[in-house]
């Protein structure tokens, strides 16, 4: 009997998994206010239903009346969250709320199969975080004045970047030394940093009126990524540098930026490839190779790419069912391969509707930062855009082995302190963004109205 | 950047629809084991039906492996516990796999019991290993057969063996005093490294064929039983003097000093081309558990490593399983089928789920090279060192003998290598006998009766 349910419920969620994939592209191109709303309170159900599911699978599997308890608190901090988050900020955009609930609950549901004690620590700084955060549209709306710091947001970064290497602080993990570790407390700086720098390049690219600006932005830029090759965090390098990149191109609108700055960051590659191939960029080579043959080398680097697609493989479109793979063989599964787990056991089509999940995020993101009219809030808005879609791209391409594997976290679903913070932050900031446009385009609307209301007193011929 | 998104879920696809199946099949995957709770797993039956690997669920769900034949079949089918090996290794994802109908599979899913999974039909056939196997008596060594036209194995013993139903006291005796130097487990055919002794005088002549494409025949030696090449002393087997012999003449008496006086002649990187087309010090087209063959002459030699390397002793170093895919080659024209070891895979109810076909690796010689060895190799078995053994018979062998001296007391090893009608090869040999010097047993007698037993069935 168990077995039929579980069997049943691993469609149904595949099914509604599907359903809510459908809704956040839809919802991007409706307009009316009331079919929105309406597709917006069925995702929710949708999500309700897909979390229902997963907990039941897992509870008549795992038998532990813990689940239970854990399962109540998720789906009422969760629905608790898409809903006053809106009544708090009504110009907040709703189709962000509810992804990332559902993001974190996906995760939340994959690290309990993995490992109960992960996933009640990840709820627990993830709420915290959600707490907190919660706070930011309201203080960007306070203060007006945040792009007038760029250079203050520049060094602050900077410094906070090389922590890493004060002795005693700063630890290597995979053979990147990109952690600080405080009374056994871990973070990775990197996450935060790239909330500062896009900061730093937007508030740069905002009053920079010159040549010697735009100079000046790309050196202190280039220091970042220095210490992050240091670092031996290529992954980070490479999230970074896009995101300039971008960021400059919207900028200055000119497409010499995008293309040079892509030329360069290949000309970089292979150059730091050709000059460095022995020392500083060894693990790289290591990952590399793994890449092109992970079963040649599956006793050494090529290891956690195979297990991946063993994974991936072995689970077929369908999956296994949630704890009915060998998901918690997969090395690093709670982090950076977790979207091996989801695919092996909740299926690949799960898993390639979550990519267009993701898809749907980031274009969400870029239509906040087109509708915004301030300068700053649109670079930051696109800024954090881009740092969103490449990390999930080379999350995702590399444990998928579409590109070398980089050992970044999959935003929010990813287990990690760091990484969800830095996220929800990112995605607070963005709601802020969206908060602020769209009550300028309303009273940008009222004062229309004044004027023509106005205009047409006038042109009655009786003014007063 | 949405492009390349959609470029990423495309290759997700591709991979599962095309790339998938065989890597999940990698006998590293260790998902495969995770299916042994729901299936059991299938049966090994050989190409003439008979099960040589089985398995039973008791009522409390345990399943428990099986082998009708024991030790007959011990290192090919291998086992299933303490690890895998052999079929069990390398067949392990499609025994675990289950086929089944639909309406039975869902039966049996509601009484909670295993599926059946999917039968492995092998290449084998049984009274060629049989034969084989009581060929080799109580002799160790390694005897395997194959098909040169498809690269089917016919037959593969290799002797000291195990009872694979009795696995458990196997392993205590694997790890206790007395026997943990024993060799039972490794698999002879395929792992076993011995000097090939005067089998490689084919690779040797192939060589001289090959720098004297329009001469070779006209070659002309005069045996005196034993002569000094490049300061080493080499004797004929018993220092018998052949007298005045032709290059076909040198072959089938297994003349040393000819062959000796040969490997002088040769160019030393020349040769060593030659025996990395053969497969030496590379890998072999074969998804078992084997063992890579060594060749040491290169370019660079000291002339004195040539004559004992071009009679094969020397440091020289081969597998019976790659002498086979050498002389199999000479059978099928030049060309190299892919020995295998599965011919199909079948559901319970013995519906075909997958046919495996022979694959060619590519030719390690050409068909004029490849005519010319197997003539003069039919020499060796109508007038030279295996004519005794082959006279009478009712079909024609072409191959070599070779008697291999791995110390300096005269111990050796016996091979024989060949095929059987070399006008239209039906099945190719390879077999070593250990301590031949003792045991009295040759391994051309070997041959002759897995031959025998290969017509008796026709």
């Amino acid at each position: 009997m168990v077995n039929i349910i579980c069997e049943i419920s691993k469609y149904l969620i595949i099914f509604f998994m599907i359903l809510y994939t459908v809704k956040c592209f839809t919802i991007l191109s409706v307009n009316d206010e009331q079919s929105r709303r309406k597709k917006l309170n069925k995702q929710i159900v949708y999500v309700f239903i897909i979390h229902f599911l997963c907990y039941l699978t897992l509870y008549l599997r795992m038998g532990s009346y813990k689940l239970l308890v854990f399962y109540g608190v998720q789906i009422f901090v969760a629905i608790f969250y898409m809903v006053v988050f809106h009544t708090i900020y009504k110009d907040s955009s709703r189709l962000l709320t509810n992804n990332t609930a559902f993001l974190l609950l996906i995760g939340y549901i994959i690290l309990t199969r993995l490992d109960f004690d992960l996933a009640v620590k990840q709820f627990i700084f993830a709420t915290v975080g959600m707490v907190i955060t919660s706070f930011i549209p309201f203080i960007m709306n306070k203060w007006r004045n945040l792009r007038k710091y760029g250079v203050f947001y520049g060094v602050i970064g900077l410094l906070f970047l090389i922590t890493v290497w004060v002795p005693g602080l700063g630890k290597e993990v995979y053979g990147s030394r990109n952690w600080i570790s405080i009374h056994g407390f871990t973070l990775q700086p990197m996450e935060f940093v790239k909330i500062i720098f896009v900061m730093f390049v937007a508030s740069m690219l905002v009053k920079a009126n010159s040549f010697g600006d735009l100079v000046l932005n790309a050196m202190i830029s280039a220091a970042y990524m220095g210490v992050l090759v240091l670092e031996k965090d290529l992954g980070a390098a490479v999230i970074f540098y896009v995101t300039y990149v971008f960021m400059v191109y919207l900028a200055t609108s000119r497409p010499v930026f995008l293309i040079g700055g892509m030329g360069i960051g290949v000309l970089g590659v292979i150059g730091g490839y050709v000059l460095f191939k022995d020392s500083l960029f060894r693990h790289v080579m290591v990952r590399v190779e793994a890449w092109k043959n992970p079963f040649a080398h599956i006793d050494g680097g090529g290891y956690q790419v195979s297990q991946s697609l063993f994974a991936m493989g072995t689970g077929g479109y369908v999956g296994s069912g949630l704890a009915m793979g060998k998901a918690d063989t997969i090395p690093v599964s709670e982090s950076d391969f977790i979207f091996s787990a989801i695919c092996e056991e909740l299926g690949v089509l799960f898993g390639l509707a979550l990519i267009l999940v993701i898809i749907s995020i980031f274009l969400s993101f870029v239509n906040i930062a087109m509708k915004s009219r301030k300068a700053f809030y649109k670079y930051i808005a696109f800024g954090y855009a881009a740092i969103y879609v490449v990390q999930s791209f080379l999350n995702l391409g590399g444990v998928t082995k579409f590109i070398p594997s980089t050992g970044v976290t999959l935003p929010l679903v990813s287990y990690g302190v760091s990484s969800v913070l830095s996220t929800l932050i990112i995605f607070s900031v963005i709601q802020g963004v969206c908060v602020i446009s769209n009550k300028e385009a309303a009273k940008n609307e009222k004062e229309k109205e004044r004027i023509r209301a106005i205009k047409e007193q006038y042109q009655s011929g009786n003014p007063y | 950047m949405v492009t390349i998104f959609v470029g990423m879920m495309a290759y997700v696809v591709y991979f599962m629809q095309f790339r998938a199946g065989t890597v999940i099949a990698n006998s590293r995957n260790a998902r495969q084991n995770s299916f042994a709770e729901v299936v059991e797993r299938g049966d090994i039956i050989t190409s003439d039906g008979i099960v040589i690997a089985t398995s039973s669920t008791d009522s409390e769900g345990n399943t428990s492996r099986s082998y009708p034949y024991g030790s007959m079949f011990a290192h090919l089918v291998g086992y299933d516990s303490y690890g895998k090996s052999g079929l069990e290794l390398q067949a392990n994802f499609y025994l675990l796999r289950s086929h089944i109908n639909i309406f039975e599979r869902v039966y049996r899913e509601l009484k909670e019991e295993k599926n059946r999974g999917d039968n492995i039909i092998t290449t084998v056939n049984y009274s060629l290993q049989e034969a084989a196997y009581n060929a080799l008596g109580g002799c160790k060594g390694a005897v395997i057969v194959m098909e040169p036209d498809t690269g089917k194995i016919l037959a593969m013993v290799s002797k000291p063996d195990f009872d694979p139903n009795d696995i458990d006291n196997v392993w205590a005796y694997l790890h206790s005093d007395e026997g943990k130097d024993s060799t039972i487990l490794l698999n002879r055919a395929t792992q076993g490294l011995y000097a090939p002794g005067s089998t490689f005088k084919v690779v040797t002549l192939l060589e001289y064929i090959k720098e004297n494409p329009y001469d070779y025949d006209l070659y002309e030696y005069d045996c005196s039983g034993s002569e000094i090449y490049a300061g080493v002393n080499i004797h004929c087997y018993d220092s018998t003097a052949h007298g005045h012999e032709s290059l076909a003449d040198s072959l089938a008496y297994s003349c040393n000093s000819s062959f000796a006086n040969i490997g002088m002649g040769l160019d030393f990187g020349e040769f060593n081309k030659t025996t990395r087309a053969l497969l030496f010090n590379s890998e072999l087209p074969y998804e078992g558990e084997y063992n890579q063959s060594d060749f040491v002459i290169d370019e660079n030699s000291e002339s004195y490593a040539m004559p004992q390397t071009a009679i094969g002793q020397g440091d020289t170093r081969i597998t019976p399983l790659h002498n086979l895919m050498i002389v199999s080659a000479i059978a099928n024209g030049g060309t190299l089928m892919k020995p295998y070891l599965i011919d199909s895979i079948e559901n319970d109810d013995g519906a075909r789920i997958k046919k495996y076909s022979g694959k060619s690796y590519g030719n390690l010689m050409t068909a004029e090279e490849a005519q010319i060895l197997s003539d003069y190799m039919k020499g060796v078995c109508d007038y030279g060192t295996a004519a005794r053994y082959f006279n009478g018979a009712s079909y024609d062998v072409a191959g070599k003998t070779g008697t291999a001296e791995y110390d300096n007391e005269g111990n050796c090893n016996s091979w024989f290598i060949g095929f059987s009608n070399p006008d239209n090869p039906d099945i190719c040999i390879s077999v070593v006998v250990e301590d031949s010097n003792t045991n009295g047993l040759s391994a051309s007698a070997v041959a002759k009766s897995v031959f025998d037993t290969y017509y008796n069935m026709q």
